[in-house]
């Protein structure tokens, strides 16, 4: 099966967007059981390719060809005819429809006009036991953690009839166990003959999956190869053109035992949410992790102390001023949050950057006559800057910045703020190698200038690189603490895990730290 | 491809559209280039502007109110049963104007409150409101007893009616509202984004009850000086006139979905129909076809405007 034949050639590919050459005479072939990588830096034009092929953009210029005649597509549906699927950066399901549903929606098994409701449950049954992605079936997929839907995502396009299936950056959103998985499901699917496109800025995992990997940088084709001639290291290079050393910068010292305390919670618990008695403190300058698995109830923890979720018992202090539980009160006593989803929760993607990035701030720029817009927009720009978002614009709507451009929006604006605590949960998803160097580094200065940062993070390496202390979360309460250089991967994840499923054993937990390793 | 090499047009669609339909009409009409024309169109279009600017920023929230109309009949009721009562057009103003604020608040309460869908609550509102209307006025016509009253909206300045005064006015504040002020932020936030808006700390219900509000109110000021230009005022439930504001709004191309659009846009969208139908007139267009193309024109209008917009794909 794994014969080397072009199913899909692009060939002299250019798109430009307004004023943005996205890609610039692209030629690359994707060949049929082959898994390819796709690396670059954000803004590099992966997603344009990759839409490109799917027929989500059309080419400018060049074309794209399979068997043997150039295809036209109008849109995703006419690729999808084509046996061409894509799973989306960010994601696009129906929240109010069943996970069976959804996968099922537009390929329903069926008689007559009648939905045959048994026979598409059995087929996504079928799939998911497969491909070995757990998902509850009958669940409204809005119900459902953001993993979760990412999950039913992929198995969207796995159920089609697909000759190329395009993830782009699949993994993003997953624990580390579910992305081991993800890479089998993604070796099965091209040992069955499909041509497999694999965007990720997890470079460990494209090496590890990918036979061939093509690096791009500022919309043009660096190199393809063969994965096994690739390195780390030979990765960063090309998608740069420079070194990168460290991707995590020297820690900021620990603050002193006696630093002031900024935020002191105290019994925090919701039924709701399905957390409960989280008690926890973080000084002036620490940065304090928060590690565990998805759905381990971290970001509802988050979200309570920001004041966006009810709480039934506890209480958050800032600076010894106890918040009342609203988010107008948390921001007025400086608590800035990077929410989970920026496109659920952080930003309106049809508004200017800058709009998105002072929509919390507006009041600074307020003047007697209207918003004071020149000295707004030259905030923004310079948040903009100091997390490295690069946009044509701080008037482009965000809509037209690449995914991890549109993350560091979301950084800009509590850069903005100057928070006496921040509140990141994943910040740096999406972000390529380089970026999130600049975040690390935006983050240790705010951390060297006082602030306290509590990091939710699914990367255990992010929490160990980054993080003076780390707390484990495990079914909603909080069940260890580790500092320095205890912070170790095997202890996180053995917490992380519970016992009688620590590191030793389980499915496959070594693999699970390799998956980690950006 | 082609909106990509014109951006202009792109963002401007509907004033392009309506620029070159007077151009059209310029050249192919008599009668439509004089100063007694284009007064009448502005007079006329005043009442529709006031309700439509605010009525814009409303849809923009995310919010859907078909209460204009309701409103634009009523107010002028409660507004002329005080005028006869008192002879104090001034009052009789203040009042009409609270009537649609009351409403407006109502509404946005039952939306924000008790979350009933937008469209359903200003619907079920109107039905109460057009009842009021019946109750206060006895069922019957009712006139100005004053001078005043009518010269709220027919006195000239330069010209120009008070009436068209006010809605420049009203639309300069509309427009200064949306587009320099947080408030206006905050509105295109809430309805682009809820959730999003709540985390960023957008008090998002208070910020709808208030375009709920204040389109209220302007629909309460829009039925006063449609009174006072016609020296009279009707009870009846004819829903025609939020048509009107709606495709004005829409025409020009602010999103129903919300988080989108500008007040200019309904400025451009209200003249653009207003033309239309001026330019039928004055070609003397049988009135029942007119409804037909008038339909068919809004749609190509629309159509255009929503493909000049889309995004590069
Ligand atoms: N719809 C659009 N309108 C305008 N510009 C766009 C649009 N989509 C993408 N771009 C621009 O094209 C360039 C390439 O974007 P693309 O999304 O392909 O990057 P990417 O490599 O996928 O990045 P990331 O790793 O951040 O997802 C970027 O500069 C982006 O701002
Ligand atoms: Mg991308």
């Amino acid at each position: 099966m794994n014969h080397a034949e072009a199913l899909v050639s692009v060939r002299n590919v250019s798109k430009r967007f307004g004023a943005t050459q996205a890609l610039e005479d692209v030629s690359v072939d994707f060949e049929a059981g082959r898994v390819h990588g796709l690396v670059g830096e954000n803004g590099a034009g992966k997603s344009t390719l990759c839409g490109v092929v799917l027929g989500a953009h059309a080419p400018d210029a060049g074309a794209v060809w399979m068997d043997g005649s150039t295809l036209r597509l109008d849109s995703p549906a006419a690729g999808a005819d084509r046996g061409l699927v894509g799973v989306a950066q960010e994601l696009s399901l129906l929240p109010a429809m069943s996970v069976v549903d959804n996968i099922v929606l537009g390929t329903e098994e069926h008689w007559g006009p009648f939905v045959k409701d048994r026979a598409n449950r059995r087929r996504v049954a079928a799939l998911v036991a497969e491909h070995g992605l757990e998902v509850s079936l009958d669940a409204r997929v809005g119900s459902q953690s953001v993993a979760d839907q990412q999950k039913v995502e992929i198995l969207r396009a796995l159920g089609r009839r697909s000759r190329l299936v395009v993830l782009d950056e699949p993994t993003a959103r997953l624990a580390s166990h579910e992305a081991v998985e993800l890479r089998g499901t993604v070796r099965r699917l091209a040992e069955r003959g499909v041509a497999v496109v694999y965007v990720s800025h997890f470079l460990d995992e494209v090496l590890s999956v990918a036979d061939t990997v093509t690096v791009m940088r500022d919309g043009r084709i660096v190199r393809t190869g063969p994965a096994r001639l690739e390195s780390h290291a030979s990765l960063v290079e090309g998608m740069t053109g420079r070194q990168i050393g460290e991707v995590f910068p020297p820690k900021p010292p620990a603050p002193a035992d006696d630093a002031p305390v900024v935020l002191r919670v105290e019994g925090l618990g919701s039924a709701g949410a399905g957390f409960s008695d989280v008690s926890l403190q973080i000084r002036a300058g620490e940065i304090l992790g928060l590690a565990g698995l998805v759905g381990a109830g971290r970001s509802e923890v988050a979200h309570a102390v920001y004041g966006a979720h009810a709480t039934a018992a506890g209480s958050v202090e800032v600076c010894g001023h106890r918040l009342s539980g609203r988010v107008e009160d948390a921001l007025a006593k400086g608590v800035a949050l990077i929410p989970e989803s920026r496109r659920d929760q952080g930003l309106m993607a049809r508004r200017p950057v800058r709009d998105n990035t002072t929509l919390p701030h507006l009041g600074r720029f307020a003047g007697r006559l209207g918003m004071r817009t020149g000295e707004e927009q030259e905030a923004a720009s310079r948040a903009c800057d100091e997390v490295g978002v690069r946009a044509q614009s701080v008037l482009a709507p965000v809509a037209a910045l690449s995914g991890g451009n549109q993350q560091k929006v979301l950084f800009a604006r509590a850069v903005l703020g100057e928070p006496r605590l921040l509140i990141a949960d994943e910040p740096t998803r999406g972000v390529d190698v380089g970026s999130k160097r600049a975040i690390y580094e935006a983050l240790n200065r705010m951390a060297r200038s006082g602030c306290a940062v509590l990091l939710v993070s699914s990367e255990l390496e992010e929490v160990i690189g980054t993080c003076h202390r780390a707390l484990v979360m495990r079914r909603g309460r909080l069940v260890a603490e580790h500092a320095g250089s205890e912070m170790t991967e095997e202890r996180l994840l053995a917490d992380a895990f519970g016992p009688g499923n620590g590191a030793g054993g389980g499915r496959g937990d070594p693999a699970l730290a390799e998956g980690e390793s950006p | 491809m082609m909106a990509q090499a014109l951006p202009a047009v792109r963002r401007y669609g509907i004033a392009f559209v309506t620029v070159a339909l007077f151009i059209f009409l310029a050249a192919t009409t008599n009668g439509f280039l004089s100063q007694a024309n284009f007064r009448n169109i502005l007079d006329q279009q005043s009442a529709l502007l006031i309700a439509a600017s605010f009525a814009t920023i409303t849809m923009i929230a995310g919010g859907f109110d078909i209460s204009a109309a309701s409103v634009f009949v009523v107010s002028p009721l409660f507004a002329l049963q005080v005028e006869n009562a008192t002879g104090d057009a001034a009052l009789a103003l203040v009042v009409g104007v609270a009537v649609g604020l009351v409403v407006g608040v109502a509404n946005g309460l039952v939306v924000t409150a008790l979350k009933v869908n937008s469209f359903i609550a200003t619907l079920a509102t109107s039905f109460m409101v057009f009842g009021a209307g019946f109750l206060i006025s006895d069922r019957s016509v009712l006139r100005a007893s004053t001078d005043a009253y009518p010269a709220i909206a027919r006195t000239r300045w330069w010209g120009i009616t008070t009436g068209a005064w006010i809605a420049a006015a009203v639309v300069a504040v509309a427009w200064v509202l949306l587009s320099r002020t947080r408030f206006g932020r905050h509105v295109y936030a809430a309805g682009g984004n809820a959730e999003a808006a709540r985390l960023a700390g957008v008090p998002v219900a208070r910020v709808k009850t208030i375009t709920f509000a204040l389109a209220g109110a302007a629909a309460g000021l829009a039925g006063v000086v449609s009174s006072s230009r016609s020296l009279s005022a009707l009870p009846s439930d004819d829903f025609s006139f939020v048509f009107g504001v709606i495709a004005a709004v829409v025409v020009g191309g602010t999103s129903i979905a919300g988080g989108e659009g500008a007040v200019w846009r309904t400025v451009a969208g209200a003249f653009f129909i207003a033309l239309m139908v001026n330019g039928f007139n004055l070609h003397q267009v049988d009135p029942i076809w007119q409804r037909v193309i008038q339909g068919a024109v809004i749609l190509a209008a629309v159509s255009i405007d929503s493909w000049t917009q889309r995004r590069p794909t």
